[in-house]
């Protein structure tokens, strides 16, 4: 089997990989209105400044699961079927939504609203991609 | 601006031609899209020295390592123009993602403006030899770093947990899709250029189908294909002299993205937000209301679309499509029904994205479903999901 594709790094999105390499979720804030989003974009879109100059903020990566899918077919190679994708919505930027693999796999129970908090996979050295792992509903 | 669409029931389809639809051929695309062209144009009673005005969107819509190639794989109306041999004054390609609906629309703006005579609207699918979305990605670079390291790559995934949403929100069950799928194969089994042409599914075929992104299954998903729809439109005044009685377009609505999200990530959310914009908008526009449509055909391409569109577009209540399905609302066979995939749809067609649902409108309204006829004044067709794509009002009454 060929291994996991690996992210490449860009002048937008270098801090935030090399933050998941330590283990840390950063997310771009922009330096206007203080909101963050993801994936880094080119204004801000919360308060579309053209200069939002934005800081990668750490954050704790705590969230809710929005939904989840279990994929049985991957169009990609280096990826073990059966995985979950949990689409999360994070508790302290409730605009940020992120997409991840919860890491306690297919057997664990899932419903609308569970908690997870940001984990990382770590692929190669030096490249880790943020996941999720249930966390006690607070 | 507010109110009615200025050109409101002024432009017309007046003729079209429909390929034989089959998962994959040898055939260059454009020899397909030649042939469909000349036939359609035949059929509203033209030559091809009278198409001024070409339209279309050539995007083939696939993850997989597929070139795309100008007249091999893709056509685009460029490619369309100049291979039929005519001059045209206007040709024009849409770049978004509603791609059947953002052309219909550049079309009849383009007739309403007088920037054209007569449009040829065509959409032509290929379906590559090998898997359609296999990818031998090693890297993932731009948009994709977002999305495919953690295995989210694809438009299927993004649409699993949409439908997952839903389902854990309004307690919709596999058995309740079952009765879409089911519908669309039955009605794409009674049109002889279809790819499922003869082959209806049973509920129980659908309910074995094992899942390949939970909740969805392969029969939730079009099938690949190649085929090529192509439409003539025309002003109304032109319209009223030609051999087919034509279908007014009475207005539309279209939607693009509003929230930054990683590419494909399409929420619940996100579609009902915008489609109930659009749909605010596309009765204001065409002057109907949706108690006043008696056929839509709303797009399927991804079975969930079907309850994203019957909400959106106010057929039955948000959260209720599941029940208004079960309930056998959308049965093409029981009269008083609201058919919304009595022309197969991409489910029961092929992926052919949108022209089962325009070609059903076109057909109905037009009086040449033959066997099939229903009594229809006004239809609407839908295309994409609502946060990307469009819908259309149709009628053959413009008095
Ligand atoms: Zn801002």
């Amino acid at each position: 089997m060929s291994a996991r594709l690996l992210p490449v790094p860009d002048q937008a999105s270098a801090p935030y990989w090399q933050a998941c390499a330590e283990h840390v979720l950063k997310l771009p804030c922009c330096s206007r209105c203080n909101e963050f989003t993801l994936p880094p974009d080119v204004t801000c879109p919360s308060c579309h400044s053209l200069e939002p100059e934005f800081t990668w903020q750490p954050v704790t990566g705590r969230g809710k699961v929005r939904t989840w899918t279990v994929i049985r077919q991957s169009f990609l190679g280096g990826f073990k079927v059966p995985f979950v994708l949990v689409d999360v919505q994070l508790d302290d930027q409730p605009q940020v939504r992120m997409i991840g693999q919860l890491l306690d796999g297919p057997e664990a129970p899932l419903s609308i609203g569970d908690a997870v908090a940001v984990a990382f996979d770590d692929l190669a050295p030096g490249v880790a991609v943020p996941a999720f792992r249930k966390a006690e509903n607070a | 601006m507010s109110g009615l669409f200025l050109a409101r029931n002024q432009v017309a389809v007046v003729g079209y031609a429909h390929s034989q639809v089959v998962r994959r051929s040898t055939e260059p695309l454009g020899l397909t899209a030649l042939r469909t062209a000349r036939a359609a144009i035949a059929d509203a009673g033209l030559v091809p020295s009278q198409i001024d005005g070409f339209a279309s969107s050539s995007l083939m819509p696939t993850s997989g390592d597929h070139a795309a190639q100008d007249g091999i794989s893709v056509v685009s109306s460029d490619w369309l123009a100049q291979h039929l041999g005519t001059e045209p004054k206007y040709v024009v390609g849409f770049q978004g993602i509603g791609q059947l609906t953002g052309s219909l629309t550049l079309a009849v703006n383009a007739l309403a403006s007088g920037a054209a005579d007569y449009v040829l609207l065509h959409r032509a699918l290929y379906s590559p030899p090998g898997k359609y979305n296999d990818s031998s990605l090693t890297q993932a670079r731009g948009g994709q770093q977002w999305s495919a390291p953690q295995g989210f790559f694809g438009a299927l995934p993004g649409i699993a947990l949409v439908y997952n949403e839903y389902c854990q929100r309004y307690g919709a069950t596999r058995e309740a899709m079952a009765h879409v799928v089911v519908e669309a194969r039955k009605n794409g089994a009674r049109l002889p250029w279809g790819y499922w042409y003869d082959k209806p599914l049973s509920f129980d075929d659908y309910m074995a189908e094992p899942l390949i992104n939970d909740p969805m299954s392969r029969l939730d998903c079009d099938i690949p294909v190649h085929g090529v729809g192509v439409f003539i439109l025309t002003r109304a005044d032109r319209a009223k002299d030609m051999p087919n009685k034509p279908v007014f377009i009475s207005g539309y609505a279209n939607a693009y993205p509003s929230h930054n999200r990683i590419s494909l990530h399409w929420t619940l959310d996100d579609m009902m937000e915008a489609g109930r914009a659009q749909a605010a908008r596309l009765w204001e526009k065409s002057g109907f209301t949706p108690d006043q449509i008696d056929l839509p055909q709303v797009y399927d391409a991804f079975s969930p679309y079907v309850y994203i569109w019957l909400e959106s577009l106010g057929f039955c209540p948000e959260g209720e499509a599941h029940r208004f399905v079960m309930d056998g609302n959308i049965d093409s066979d029981r009269p008083g029904s609201l058919a919304v995939v009595s022309g197969g749809g991409a489910l029961g067609n092929g992926r052919l994205h949108g022209v089962p649902q325009l070609l059903e409108c076109y057909l109905q309204l037009s009086g040449r479903a033959e066997a099939r006829q229903r009594d229809a004044t006004t239809a609407l067709f839908s295309y994409s999901a609502p946060n990307f794509g469009g819908a259309f009002v149709l009628t053959n009454d413009a008095s």
